[in-house]
């Protein structure tokens, strides 16, 4: 594992004082966190006020065109919502608790499909049927992670991994051969209520992902600071230990596993909400394997490190894709070499920073603490 | 506990032996009893077998070996792949036609180049790259795909992205063999020999050399390899060069017939991904037989979902059997329980 | 005692973030057995991984017949002709009992040479050796184990608690082996048998929590009851 913690076995006795910390407390504490909620609660306006364009959209007759630069940087931060809560949740599953699993775009994709299959072929108010997708995919995700979580009790380590690698690739070569949801080309999503349809009211969307994105985020920083999270990791660093000092392992395992899948599930439905369309593409391995990278690159088991990873890769994707750099007489043309660029990321990534940026950051800062 | 003819593995080959005989009698079932097209089902299989083992035996020493999943091998199979169709076709950015005008030379040296500069490009990830993370495995992976991406590219880069399909003819390819009534090109059964081949051969290192003895060793235990006076990591460097250079090879020899695609890594590597785990990870036997059965029901699949038009059946083989194998025996086929 | 074989100085050694050896001195006389005692955890298999080259040395030297070893990687030091018996044995469970042999062999002869001895000491191994590792008992795996060790033309064994979960009487038979061995090699033992020790060593080292404590000759530490009693635990 790439950080190594001791872990503190009477961990229950240590949140008792958590109640106790007041808020002004906290507030010093968490003043960056703060600051960061507060500049994305007001992005739309910043950007809005600092291109001219409305965070609204244009009007034209009497409706609005989703056009500009603050509705078109809206788009790009709730892709990043979505995948950060994807990775921030993968990372509940493999960073503090240690199951590795490949097969985290069946939550993500399943997430995507069933709230496109129930919107448009539920004959039901779009409203109601939102919140029956809501409910559907929670359960649904809920159990399928639990059904995993119970194989990973006779499977260990890379069998599980593959294992759910299995289950998930015949989740992607189902969705991509199912005829009602149209094959290969994906679902569109039509009948999104209108409050919360991308084309015409952005602005909910956005403000939709970034509560989900701060709610997972919040979730899972007090669910491993509670005594649970700490046999999470206890699990991490030693699961026979863990079993040892007499917590069934198994069941841990099984509610981060099922947290997780939930969690992922949420992320796929807000992706399908902003693409308006379910493709067979969020089932792939791929979107797996971008969360694991995203997830090492950022820093493993740490609360920021997801979400670096993943903002971090999104936006290079974003801007690197379009961009031509001309330096003197050579132009280089970004977007066209885009990928490879970004496998050359990953491996100096790796070379770089040993345990990902955010945990290579806190060594760092450890290290200079201790040296002063 | 006594030893006997399976060596103590007596359940896995029993399992091996009932899965082998289910999936022949589904092979039958599938072509209505009628042998001809019973040999269709079974020189595919064998065929689709043995190029799954191309690519999952290095996967799988590797693995076993130094605990390395490696994401670039589809990648390696790819490269042979492309270089075998460029060298053979007037159409490549090499174009050798006018200095060798004979096929079949063009298609032997086509095969070799792809085994060296898969040997080559091993060697510089092993020695190179992945030899400073042997203490972070995680990071491995990260940068096993990274490079895997860099290999896409370059291939993007000097070839283009529209599939190649082989139309060189050539003397195996022309000449043709009968089975139960069924005619076949040769090109298969050079295919199923040279997997047979190299079965066997990978299977005589492993148990009567030197090398292969250290080698199994280390897939127990490294250190203590180490710790007996052998330089380990050597045989690292040596066991991954070999591995990337025999999957190099596989995309070689399979391009008359796949051709030369951009998808075809990643296709290859997760069935053989998922063969070497349902074999059993760290086992050579398991990777072979796995190879075989698989191939066999991929076949007797692709026969069964054409009938009743169910394309997705086919596909999801692979998985389904692991999943399947998984269920039933946690370690796989030949797999150390714990 | 200016003929010692092996002398390690005042080494530290990390394992993680832990630091697992704070500071331990052992001098191994050549051509005698010596143990090193202490209790669980105190640090005596992390000393013999240390000289060995498996845990890295971060302070401190180890000399092996006038060389230094630390930073020199495992198989170089093995080549210098130190053999090592890991706790738990190690053997190669896959590998057939000649394999395991085999693979130890450094140069040509190297098993020709030696085997006779091997069987000499461990008959048994003589009709096993078709047999994986695997499907040997306890006793025989540490009978294998010992024998790899023997292969090569090794002057120092490095053994680590070569009675842990063996009956009675196969103890009996490992000492006898062990014995005779020294005859013509030098031993540094790991042994929490504080009995099977006294049988064996000449000299003693006690380790207790990442530090040497003590030495001196075996016959010596009888008489130090309260040594004994309060690093050992034993009275």
């Amino acid at each position: 594992m790439a950080q190594t913690r001791p872990i503190s076995a009477n961990a229950p006795a240590r949140s008792a004082n958590a109640q106790n910390v007041s808020f002004v407390a906290s507030l010093r504490e968490n003043w960056l966190y703060w600051l960061i909620l507060i500049v994305l609660v007001l992005f739309p306006f910043i950007i809005g006020w600092l291109s001219g364009d409305s965070p609204f959209g244009t009007p034209r007759g009497d409706r609005m065109v989703m056009r500009g630069e603050s509705v078109y940087a809206q788009s790009v931060l709730i892709n990043i919502f979505a995948l950060s809560v994807l990775v921030m949740s993968y990372n509940l599953m493999f960073g503090f608790t240690g199951v590795i699993s490949f097969g985290h775009a069946l939550f993500f994709g399943l997430g995507g499909y069933l709230m496109g299959i129930i919107l448009e072929f539920g004959g039901m108010d779009p409203n109601i049927g939102l919140i029956v997708a809501l409910v559907v995919v929670l359960v649904v995700t809920g159990i399928l992670g639990f059904i995993v979580g119970i194989v990973s009790l006779r499977l260990r380590g890379i069998y599980f991994a593959i294992f759910t690698l299995a289950i998930a690739e015949m989740g992607w070569l189902f969705f991509r051969g199912l005829s009602i949801t149209n094959g290969e080309d994906g679902l569109n999503v039509a009948s999104l209520p209108e409050w919360l349809d991308p084309a015409r009211n952005r602005i909910m969307v956005y403000y939709v992902g970034l509560a989900l994105f701060v709610l997972t985020f919040v979730l899972i920083r007090r669910l491993v600071n509670s005594p649970v999270g700490s046999v999470f990791q206890a699990i991490r660093e030693n699961e026979e230990r863990a079993q040892v000092l007499g917590y069934n392992t198994l069941h841990y395992k099984l509610f981060s596993i099922t947290v997780a899948g939930m969690l992922a599930g949420l992320a796929g439905m807000l992706l399908a909400i902003m693409n308006k369309e379910a493709r067979p593409e969020i089932l792939n391995v791929s979107v797996t394997v971008d969360a694991l990278l995203m997830t090492i690159i950022g820093g493993v088991g740490t609360f920021t490190g997801p979400v670096i990873g993943a903002s971090g890769l999104h936006l290079l994707d974003t801007f690197l894709r379009e961009a031509v750099v001309t330096i003197g007489p050579i132009t280089i043309d970004i977007g066209e070499r885009w990928t490879l660029i970004l496998g050359f990321i990953f491996v100096l990534v790796v070379l770089i920073f040993p345990y990902g940026m955010v945990g290579t950051w806190q060594r760092l800062r450890m290290r200079f603490k201790r040296s002063k | 506990m006594g030893t006997n003819f399976f060596g103590g593995k007596r359940d896995a080959w029993l399992l091996v032996i009932g899965m082998f005989v289910a999936v022949l009698v589904f092979a039958l079932f599938t072509s209505d009893f009628n042998l001809s097209s019973f040999a269709i089902t079974l020189v595919s299989g064998l065929f689709q077998g043995m190029l799954l083992f191309l690519v999952a035996s290095g996967l799988s020493l590797v693995f076993g070996l130094m605990d390395i999943l490696n994401f670039a091998q589809g990648a390696y199979f790819m490269v042979g792949a492309y270089l075998a169709y460029d060298l053979q076709h007037a159409t490549g950015v090499f174009n050798i036609t006018e200095a060798v005008p004979d096929p079949n030379i063009r298609f032997i040296i086509g095969v070799l180049v792809a085994l060296f500069v898969g040997a080559v490009l091993g060697w510089v990830l092993e020695r190179w790259l992945l030899r400073p993370l042997y203490d972070r495995p995680l990071f491995q992976l990260v940068l096993t795909f990274g490079v895997s991406i860099i290999m896409l590219e370059g291939i993007r880069n000097i070839w283009n992205t529209t599939p190649y399909s082989w139309t060189d003819l050539f003397a195996i390819r022309e000449a043709e063999f009968t089975l139960f009534g069924q005619a076949f090109s040769m090109y298969r059964l050079f295919v199923i020999g040279i997997g047979i081949l190299l079965i066997i051969g990978i299977a005589l290192l492993l148990r009567r050399t030197r090398l292969g003895i250290i080698v199994r060793a280390g897939v127990e235990d490294p250190e203590m390899v180490s710790a007996l006076g052998i330089n380990v990591r050597v045989v690292f460097t040596l066991v991954f060069t070999l591995g990337c250079a025999v999957a190099a090879f596989g995309g070689a020899i399979a391009a008359p017939f796949l051709g030369a695609t951009i998808s075809l890594g990643s296709t290859f590597l997760i069935q053989a991904i998922a063969v070497i785990v349902l074999g059993g990870l760290g086992s050579y036997e398991g990777t072979a037989v796995g190879s075989i059965i698989v191939g066999l029901a991929l076949a007797a699949m692709q026969q069964f979902s054409i009938g009743v038009n169910i394309p997705v059946l086919a596909t999801i083989t692979p998985m389904l059997l692991l999943v399947i194998v998984l269920l039933v025996r946690p370690q796989g086929l030949f797999g150390e329980a714990r | 005692m200016s003929d010692n074989i092996l002398e390690v100085r005042d080494i530290h050694t990390f394992i993680g973030q832990f630091h697992i050896l704070e500071g331990v001195s052992v001098s191994v006389p050549s051509g005698a057995i010596t143990v090193l005692l202490g209790r669980n955890g105190a640090g005596k298999t992390t000393t013999l991984r240390s000289i060995m080259g498996l845990n890295q040395v971060t302070q401190g030297d180890i000399s092996y017949m006038n060389g230094s070893l630390v930073g020199k990687n495992a198989h170089k030091i093995a080549q210098l002709g130190i053999g090592y018996v890991p706790e738990h044995r190690a053997i190669f469970k896959e590998l057939s009992v000649r394999e395991n042999l085999q693979i130890a062999a450094r140069k040509k002869g190297d098993l020709e040479n030696n085997l006779d001895f091997v069987f000499e000491l461990f008959p048994d191994l003589k009709r096993l050796i078709e047999l994986p590792g695997g499907n040997l008992s306890g006793g025989q795996q540490q009978m294998l184990a010992i024998a790899r060790a023997l292969v090569p033309d090794n002057g120092l064994l490095l053994i680590d608690e070569p009675s842990e979960g063996l009956a009675p009487i196969i103890i009996q038979q490992l000492i006898a082996a062990i014995r005779t061995l020294a005859a013509n090699k030098t031993v540094l033992l790991v042994e929490q048998n504080f009995r099977v020790a006294s049988l064996l060593a000449d000299y003693f080292v006690i380790i207790d929590d990442g530090h040497s404590v003590a030495s001196g000759s075996m016959a010596d530490l009888h008489k130090e009851h309260e040594l004994v009693q309060r690093y050992l635990g034993v009275a």
